[in-house]
């Protein structure tokens, strides 16, 4: 009979990116089994999201995907905005795209130097991280908030992006496409890079379907599925960018995807630079001295590509200044719900590179 | 003259074998000495190094430019709650961290450093089987490992000492064998124009390397190099610490200043196994002109290999255990065979 060993990965563990426990069954340093306990950092945000004004509820919505809080922002507001009819104007459209995308980019640095933490390897952490702060440094100019940022708010954003931030994104863009493939390189140029990510976790496109897989993840199993594309909102349908998808189904080509998505993020935010309207940057019905007696009557659902996979609220309001359900759809929970079944027969080391990979956000699988 | 005896001569009023026990004592505290204070200096490059490929600043804070940061960092370890895991091995478990620091200290009493203008030849111990010695040595050293990861009875630590042991077993016969290659060549006289000095001792060896053994054999000094990463066990392969997977492997029951120990065993394992490097495949403390700071030339060359250590170190990820045993066996172990016979060619057949 074989001996089996249990080892706790988390609560409290380096390499897990938040609180969970991982209770590995090992037979040596083969994983057996995995029991994934979740809801350490469960915050009831949906049910305090009943007991709150409309406008109030951003920062539950910021507080979960933390290192992605424009896209959790952008989820929420879309779907409050359909419920109430305040249409933001074409100008707040396209800040709040830069904006996303921007974050967008910040979350995935984040992702890939924790990924290089996971697999040992401490320097590109550091340099991602110097990018990231870069991007944080321009949402603190725009918003005031390095991470929770609160800065879209119903029917526009809170502060119009001035002449010289829209100068600082500019700059800082041109030295990111250059920093990007520098960090790249970091990784791929290491045989012990490649050796750690291929072939493991590996998510078949039909087992990623039933599971509800989505976001990179997804698209690293060959499934060319992305919100942005397949139901555009904001104005993903005016500019151009590509869904790149891997064939490889493992570690590795969700990390590729992930770099790829980069390079396609900074084309979208150059577009929107380009394009980005005059105008006034929020709706006069969304306005602060009215945004505590916004109503909303019915429901309205909507869907963000975010930083995990595909992000949806759903709001439910019955006439009143408080919403009656919120729901949010929580990409992270389902990718990670995957996790025991890919990670059975791994090693120690190689199930730390599976879930580095995923890189779900704890804030947003427990809410 | 050899430091050795100038000592034994100042003291010879105190008769024969008093005054050269206490040259050795001597000898040897000055020896321990350089080699703190050249480790501390070490760890205050690494670190400010480290820093600087991390776009980091590193230690600026006590004393002029951070120096003094290694003295605080000692002191705050020593001030630590000596915090002992419950249902430890006792023995096992306070003298694991000895075990680790004295093989260390006692490789670099055993080093030969070659001679410095006045004080003659620094080498402290002149035996005929220093070479044998030492590696016997080094392999007493990850047993401080292995019983301070078996005794305490965590499963972090258990598994890190299992990784530990896959990793010594997989590295060492590989180490070993190109050890004996060098061993073979530095025995013949037309390597090493003319002089043949017992080779079975490290001193006897870097006389006799007139040319550098790593121009002879190069794949030796491959072998040699990644074995000493391994021996000292970091990234790449830290495997017995794993500090992304296992906490901190072996050393997760640790705490304070025994933690602390272990610590100045895995860097004194990165600046003995640069100066074995440069001992055995780069010359050693022979110069391109010979002169009388072999002592300088040999800092010199442990100090390149020692930076190039630090620079493997911050750039590579970890490897993976199996993909660790299968390198060693695979690919380290037919290289250094080779290696063996390429040196056994090399002394038979080319005059």
């Amino acid at each position: 009979m074989p001996h089996y060993t249990e080892l706790n990965i988390g609560p409290v563990h380096p390499s897990i990116h938040g609180i969970f426990n991982f209770k590995l069954i090992l037979n040596e340093e083969i994983i057996q089994d995995v029991k994934v306990t979740l809801g350490f950092l469960h915050r009831n945000a949906e049910k305090l999201s009943e007991l709150n004004l409309y406008a109030d509820n951003i920062i539950f919505f910021d507080r979960m995907n933390y290192i992605d809080a424009m896209n959790m922002e952008l989820g929420y507001l879309m779907s409050v905005e359909k419920l109430t009819g305040i249409e933001p104007p074409e100008r707040a459209q396209w800040i709040r795209m830069i904006m996303v995308e921007l974050n967008r980019l910040a979350a995935r640095l984040v992702g890939m130097g924790s990924l290089g933490l996971d697999l040992g390897m401490l320097t590109p952490f550091f340099h991602t991280f110097k990018e990231r702060e870069k991007i944080q440094r321009i949402f603190t100019e725009a918003s005031g908030g390095r991470q929770e940022v609160n800065y879209f708010s119903v029917g526009g954003v809170y502060q119009d992006l001035t002449e010289q931030m829209i100068n600082d994104i500019k700059n800082f863009l041109p030295q990111f496409k250059k920093n990007l493939e520098d960090m790249y390189n970091m990784f791929i140029h290491s045989e012990i890079f490649w050796q750690r990510n291929r072939g493991i976790g590996i998510i078949e496109p039909e087992m990623a379907l039933d599971y509800g897989v989505t976001g990179p993840a997804l698209r690293a199993s060959g499934i060319p599925y992305d919100v942005r594309k397949d139901a555009p909102y904001l104005f993903y349908d005016r500019v151009n960018f590509d869904i790149p998808i891997s064939h490889e189904k493992d570690n590795f080509g969700r990390f590729m995807v992930k770099v790829e998505e980069m390079r396609q993020s900074i084309r979208i935010i150059e577009q929107c630079l380009d394009k980005i309207t005059d105008g006034p940057f929020f709706n006069p019905q969304g306005k602060k001295s009215l945004m505590l007696r916004i109503k909303g009557n019915g429901e309205a659902f909507s869907r963000v590509e975010s930083d995990a996979g595909e992000f949806a609220v759903y709001v439910n309001g019955n006439n009143t200044t408080k919403p009656n359900r919120v729901h949010a759809r929580s990409p992270g929970l389902r990718n990670l719900s995957l996790l025991p079944v890919i990670s059975k027969g791994l090693m120690i080391a190689d199930f730390i590179a599976v879930v580095g990979g995923l890189d779900p956000v704890v804030g947003e699988v427990d809410r | 003259m050899n430091l050795l005896f100038k000592l034994h001569q100042w003291f010879s009023f105190l008769g024969n074998y008093a005054s050269f026990g206490i040259a050795y004592l001597i000898e040897t505290i000055v020896v321990l000495l350089f080699v703190t204070i050249s480790f501390i200096i070490l760890i205050y490059v690494f670190r400010k190094y480290m820093a600087r490929i991390q776009l980091r600043i590193g230690p600026n804070r006590v004393g002029k430019f951070g120096l003094l940061q290694l003295m605080a960092d000692a002191l705050k370890l020593l001030g630590k709650e000596s915090i002992l895991p419950k249902g430890r091995d006792n023995m096992a478990y306070r003298i694991a961290p000895i075990i680790t620091m004295m093989s260390i200290m006692v490789s670099f009493i055993i080093i030969p450093y070659g001679g410095l203008y006045y004080f003659g030849n620094l080498t402290t111990t002149n035996s005929d089987i220093t070479l044998i010695l030492m590696f016997g040595i080094l392999s007493i050293m990850p047993i401080g490992e292995v019983l301070g990861g078996i005794s305490t009875r965590s499963n972090y630590a258990i598994l890190g000492a299992l990784r530990g042991i896959a990793k010594d077993v997989s590295f060492e016969v590989p180490m070993l064998i190109s050890v004996l290659a060098i061993v073979m060549v530095s025995s013949r006289s037309f390597v090493t124009g003319g002089s043949t000095y017992n080779s079975l001792s490290l001193a006897g060896i870097v006389t006799n390397e007139v040319i550098p053994y790593g121009i002879i054999e190069p794949l030796g000094l491959i072998v040699f190099f990644i074995s000493m990463v391994a021996r000292a066990s970091y990234s790449p392969f830290d495997l017995s610490e794993s500090d992304s997977e296992l906490i901190s492997g072996a050393t997760t029951e640790y705490g304070g200043m025994r933690f602390g120990l272990f610590y100045i065993g895995l860097f004194g394992m990165v600046y003995l196994g640069s100066f074995l490097v440069s001992l055995l495949y780069l010359g050693g403390y022979n110069g391109p002109v010979s002169s009388q700071l072999g002592f300088i030339y040999l800092l010199v060359k442990t100090i390149i290999l020692v930076l190039i250590a630090f620079l493997i170190w911050v750039s590579l990820p970890r490897m993976r255990i199996d993909r660790f045993v299968q390198f060693g066996w695979k690919y380290l172990l037919p290289l250094a065979v080779i290696n063996l016979i390429y040196a056994g060619v090399f002394v038979l057949y080319i005059r």
